[in-house]
């Protein structure tokens, strides 16, 4: 985008017709400089044994101790395990359904049914994580539906507390944000689909293609750029993925692999109010986003593809 | 005429008492001169509806309202945490354990310069109980408000920890004598082969457990009691060589989780155990379908009794008995605790955000009042309850069924159930302070296969299907109330913290285990990572502070 | 017409089936919830409630809206909906102008300021310091003034505003209009599907937010909003140790029926969903014409 801005050149008289611009941009800045800036000077907290006593200014500066405190501590290592395995998993496995999910719905001839799908599919994403979450534990629970279906199929013969393993803490969450997000997210997908020239279909059927190879050959080259610059601007969010779900439904028994850095800060920042010590969980949390972008932008650029900036 | 000068007299000196003894005047209060309070208490609760009948009695005669803000969702701990972060806090404050963290941000006022001002308060506790709830710097900033008897014992209840099990379960069984972990799993076991579904086809679930937050004590805690100590909570204090010891590696626990262990892979513990809410738990008993489970009284019976009134469940014999179970038979028990425990690391507190602390004292002390404690606990009279011609409260069954009603209770009822309380016998000498303790309430309450269980058992309350040991409280009993209170800034605290996380996550893991043998060792080499010595020594230390400042 | 081969007759009947598959995960929770709270309380216990009600009752519904807390939480969701939103919607609108704007000066710099905040924030515990200090805790404004600019929706916008042909702005400037009157007369009218997904953005994360009615507004049951009343109903979680011993005597919460809770999440879901299909037709636009660049 930068590279088509000419630059301006800053005169009185174009300052006069911008005034309109530049007063509400100074109303915008200095709304951003108060509710996302200056949270970033409390930064200094990470640095001091802050009390809410003696404030920011007279706290006494500790250096890196609490950052030496994160990372001698066995639950912190977890926890950014946690935190990127759940991020990871959810991205992928968001990603993958949403474009077969656009993918198969393109394939749906019926246009009613098309629609119908389309509208239904939309609907989780409107609920919000407590409802999910909700009901994730009574379908899971050991006379929920999961259980009954399994218990019924003779997959299973007696039904699991699936809350009580570790094992599957982790899917459950992907699925979670499966289940909620996949309709949401394939409205891009299904736009992109749609903006390929139908001339390659027709040329891919004279040549004898059926369905699938057209979906290989044209369908998912079509999309890839969108595919591509949806992953970076989502490569980022990924350490975002994971506080509801954890926060909602875990408990003392699968801790060790639930609990993620939101978690860890809010047990160590409220509950414990130690704020110097949650404040330096969350800006290890914020360095982890701005690297994982930073990568997923560079990956991007080298392979010749979108990408952010 | 002279009638009349006498009744003036005796009216002069009641109300001249009335003024000494600090009782409530006659005088109502109006609705602009009654003052709104908040409490947040850190423990789940139901609210109460606005408008509350009982409540807004009580507004007009002390001049006092509170509304009551329950735990919901959060831990105690996060709850008091966002409180304080918020910096904003409501009048009075039942911190649970989390009493500590406001005490160190210092939102707390404190009690020294007004509780001799306030009889009915300075009342709940001798000076040197009082002194025990003194913190680091001297001072008192909460009292508590449970455990506290006035006059005469009238406990009829067995207010404390047991394994419980369905009076039908005992009457289907011919009433055996169970006194041993087998013999209580053995009842259960063959009860469910017999009757595995209820009557409307809900599947029996013999026994369950709770390991929610700091309710695991459901599941943790059972060796202390096996091994014949009493509830000392955290650890237990061998008396004769005045030495903490640690329940979770004695032998007995390793007997008690291999049993539970052998139990569930035979389909008798429900399979949700390690997971479900206490909500959830609460849910499943009331239903009348788990048969027996390990609990204190006060943690389902309240809840639990209500809906089987409710639902004619205490007729079917759903009501839990307690037994106190022993790891060999004929051992003695400590499970029932006859003298009052003072647990010192939390209570009720009010905070700097109190504009009036003296009118908050006054309430606080008004809610003692003879008077408004019966309005608290027994309700209003001629609706709630009847006195007969002795003085004597009672209640008609329609009465009972009412009281037990969640509708009832919201609307009606009001007994700022953490705000300070009696039990014991009221200040009248003839009543219970609460219904539960009146004796005659209870045998009239009694649902009738409780009476019949008790009968066969020779029991005439709960305590006595118990048999513990008699015995006066040791002075340094609780040592819970120590624990409680530790923090993360001492080494002990630090793995007081990491012991309850270990013991959170391996106890039901221990459980559910198809290799019991190696996951216990696993366990154990978990939990000894937690460093228990350096807990175990600053108890070691408390101890003997508690037992020397009781011989001086 | 050519015959189907079978390879295009097997694709066929699995994607439905897979469609099937979908619509009923997708749908049976939802169905379930409502069966559930169109049931009676103490039956509801004993399970195997799926797709209809055994014990039918609509008193759930009037246990769950007798709640006083979740009257006020209804009042100010809507009310944090429809503020927040209206705000939300015309700062996002003007500053994508302003940044979409070719001849702005800061152009660059202005989209680069919100930008990082995308990325960086303070975390929870220096917010949650801010909000203390600027008063905000506490009040009703906690929820209305922190989301007032969301860099993703400016995004959005921005990319859709670019999209507009630069002849609209280069004409009206001829005939001597502001800056003001470009972006109220002739940009706006144009971004009717864009301001739509936006404003449904917005309107969606509010209603459905609790966490900052949890944190900021935790003693104000005054300002309690429905997410957060319905959370409480849910609540489920707990890590934390502790082995207190605090011993009521009376106080015990009265356990919420499933059937209840189940009445309450319907209340909770049930605007959204009958509002969204309405929406569709502009947030499918939107979304796809600002999400992605072509």
């Amino acid at each position: 985008m930068a590279k088509s801005n000419k630059k301006q050149a800053i005169t009185m008289k174009e300052i006069k017709r911008q005034k309109f611009l530049l007063i509400w941009s100074a109303v915008f800045v200095i709304y951003g400089i108060i509710f996302y800036y200056v949270p970033l000077g409390g930064w200094i907290m990470a640095f001091q044994h802050y009390k809410p006593k003696t404030g920011l200014l007279h706290s006494k500066f500790v250096g890196l101790d609490k950052f030496k405190f994160l990372f001698y501590d066995d639950v912190f290592l977890k926890v950014i395990r946690n935190t990127l395995a759940m991020g990871i998993l959810t991205l992928v496995a968001t990603f993958i359904m949403a474009i077969a999910f656009a993918i198969l719905l393109n394939e749906v001839k019926s246009m009613f049914a098309k629609k119908a799908i389309q509208t239904i599919s939309y609907l989780p994403h409107f609920l919000s994580w407590i409802i999910v979450c909700g009901i994730l534990h009574d379908a899971l629970s050991g006379s929920g539906i999961v259980n009954e279906v399994l218990v019924g199929l003779h997959i299973l013969k007696t039904p699991i507390n699936f809350f009580a393993h570790p094992g599957y803490f982790w899917p459950i969450v992907a699925f979670a944000n499966v289940w909620k997000e996949t309709g949401w997210n394939a409205i891009i997908y299904l736009a992109a689909i749609t903006s390929i020239d139908p001339c390659l279909y027709e040329a891919a059927s004279i040549d004898g293609g059926g369905r699938w190879a057209k979906i290989r050959h044209i369908t998912l080259p079509g999309i890839r750029p969108t595919i591509m610059i949806l992953l970076i601007m989502n490569i980022g969010n990924v350490l975002n993925t994971s506080f509801e779900i954890p926060y909602l439904l875990g408990n003392g028994l699968i801790k060790s692999v639930s609990d993620t850095i939101d978690i860890y800060v809010l047990t160590w920042g409220i509950s414990q109010s130690d704020y110097s010590l949650g404040t330096a969980a969350g800006i290890f949390k914020s360095i982890v986003s701005i690297v994982l972008i930073l990568i997923a932008n560079s990956v991007a650029k080298r392979s010749g593809g979108e990408r952010l900036f | 005429m002279k009638f009349r000068k006498y009744f003036v007299t005796l009216m002069a000196a009641a109300m001249a008492t009335g003024m000494l003894t600090g009782a409530v005047s006659a005088e109502e209060y109006s609705d602009d001169q009654i003052k709104d309070y908040t409490m947040f208490i850190a423990m789940p609760g139901s609210e109460k509806n606005d408008g509350n009948e009982v409540k807004e009695i009580i507004a007009h005669k002390i001049g006092g309202r509170v509304k009551e803000i329950w735990l919901t969702g959060q831990t105690d701990a996060e709850a008091v945490g966002t409180i304080i972060a918020s910096g904003e806090y409501p009048e009075f404050i039942n911190g649970g354990d989390a009493m500590a963290a406001l005490y160190d941000a210092d939102v707390l006022v404190a009690w020294d310069d007004y509780i001799d001002n306030y009889p009915n308060l300075k009342e709940m506790y001798t000076d040197k109980e009082w002194d025990m709830f003194r913190q680091e710097d001297g001072h008192i900033y909460w009292a508590n408000v449970f455990g506290n008897t006035y006059g005469m014992s009238k406990a009829t209840t067995h207010n404390d920890e047991a394994f419980w099990i369905q009076a039908k379960v005992l009457e289907w069984a011919g009433y055996p004598q169970i006194e041993t972990l087998d013999e209580y799993f053995d009842v259960l076991e063959k009860y469910y082969e017999a009757n595995p579904t209820l009557e409307d086809g809900t599947k029996v679930i013999p026994y369950t457990m709770l390991c929610e937050d700091w309710r695991y004590f459901c599941i943790e805690n059972a060796p202390e009691f096996l091994a014949g100590y009493p509830n000392d909570g955290s650890v237990i204090v061998d008396k004769e060589n005045m030495q903490i010891v640690d329940y979770n590696t004695i032998p007995i626990a390793e007997t008690y989780f291999r049993k539970l262990n052998e139990e569930y892979s035979k389909g008798i513990i429900d399979i949700e155990f390690g997971t479900q809410t206490y909500d959830e738990y609460i849910a499943k008993l009331s239903t009348g379908a788990v048969l027996g489970m390990c609990d204190q009284w006060w943690d389902f019976a309240y809840t639990v009794n209500d809906v089987f009134k409710q639902q004619g469940l205490d007729i079917a014999g759903c009501n839990y008995v307690p037994l106190g179970l022993v790891a060999e038979k004929g051992q003695e028990n400590r499970w029932h605790t006859y003298g009052d425990t003072l647990n010192n690391s939390s209570g009720v507190a009010i905070t700097t955000s109190c504009d009036d602390v003296e009118a908050a004292f006054q309430f606080l002390n008004d809610l003692l009042d003879q008077e408004i404690h019966d309005l608290r606990f027994w309700g209003v009279e001629g609706v709630d309850y009847l006195v007969d011609e002795n003085g004597l409260y009672y209640r008609t069954p329609e009465m009972r069924m009412q009281v037990a009603d969640n509708e009832y209770k919201a609307s009606h009822m009001c007994d700022y159930s953490y705000m300070p309380q009696w039990g014991g016998t009221s200040k009248d000498g003839i009543n219970a302070m609460t219904p539960t303790e009146q004796t005659s309430e209870f045998f009239e309450g009694l649902a009738e296969p409780l009476v019949k269980c008790f009968e066969a058992y020779g029991a005439g309350n709960y305590p006595d299907m118990i048999h513990s040991v008699v015995e006066e409280n040791a002075p340094w009993f609780p040592m819970y109330s120590f624990s409680n209170a530790m923090t993360t800034e001492t080494e002990g605290g630090v793995a007081w913290t990491k012991m309850g996380e270990v013991k959170h996550e391996w106890l039901p893991k221990v459980v559910m285990s198809d290799d019991f043998d190696t996951t216990w060792a696993e366990y154990m080499e978990a939990y000894n990572a937690t460093n228990p010595e350096a807990f175990l020594a600053e108890m070691q230390e408390e101890l003997e502070r508690r037992a020397a400042a009781a011989a001086e | 017409m050519k015959k189907r081969s079978f390879a295009d007759i097997a694709f066929t009947i699995c994607n439905s089936l897979f469609m099937i598959a979908f619509v009923v995960i997708t749908l049976y929770p939802v169905l379930n919830t409502v069966a559930i709270s169109l049931n009676d309380g103490i039956d509801a216990v004993r399970g195997n409630i799926h797709l209809l009600p055994r014990a039918f009752t609509w008193k759930n519904y009037g246990t769950v809206l007798r709640k006083q807390n979740i009257v006020t939480g209804a009042y100010i969701s809507v009310a944090r909906t429809i503020l927040g939103t209206l705000i939300a919607l015309v700062a996002n609108a003007l500053l994508s102008y302003i940044v979409s704007r070719k001849r702005f000066m800061f152009r660059s710099q202005l989209s680069l300021f919100w930008v990082i905040t995308m990325y960086v924030n303070g975390g929870m515990v220096p917010i949650l310091l801010l909000y203390k200090s600027l008063g905000l805790t506490n009040t009703f404004w906690v929820y209305i003034f922190p989301g007032i600019i969301g860099a993703f929706n400016m995004l959005v916008m921005r990319t859709y505003m670019e999209g507009l042909p630069d002849a609209l702005e280069e004409s009206a400037q001829l005939d001597g209009a502001g800056y003001m009157t470009i972006f109220v007369k002739i940009i706006s009218p144009l971004c009717k599907p864009i301001y739509a997904t936006v404003a449904l953005f917005v309107a969606v994360g509010q209603w459905n937010s609790w966490f900052d009615a949890m944190l900021y507004n935790r003693m104000k049951d005054e300002y309690t909003t429905l997410q957060f009343e319905l959370m409480k109903l849910l609540s489920s979680v707990m890590q934390q140790s502790g082995s207190a011993t605090n011993q009521s005597t009376t106080a015990v919460s009265a356990v919420t029926p499933t059937s209840v809770r189940a009445a309450a999440t319907v209340v909770t879901m049930l605007p959204i969903i009958c509002l969204y299909p309405f929406l569709q037709r502009y947030f499918v636009a939107g979304l796809t014409i600002g999400g992605v660049k072509e």
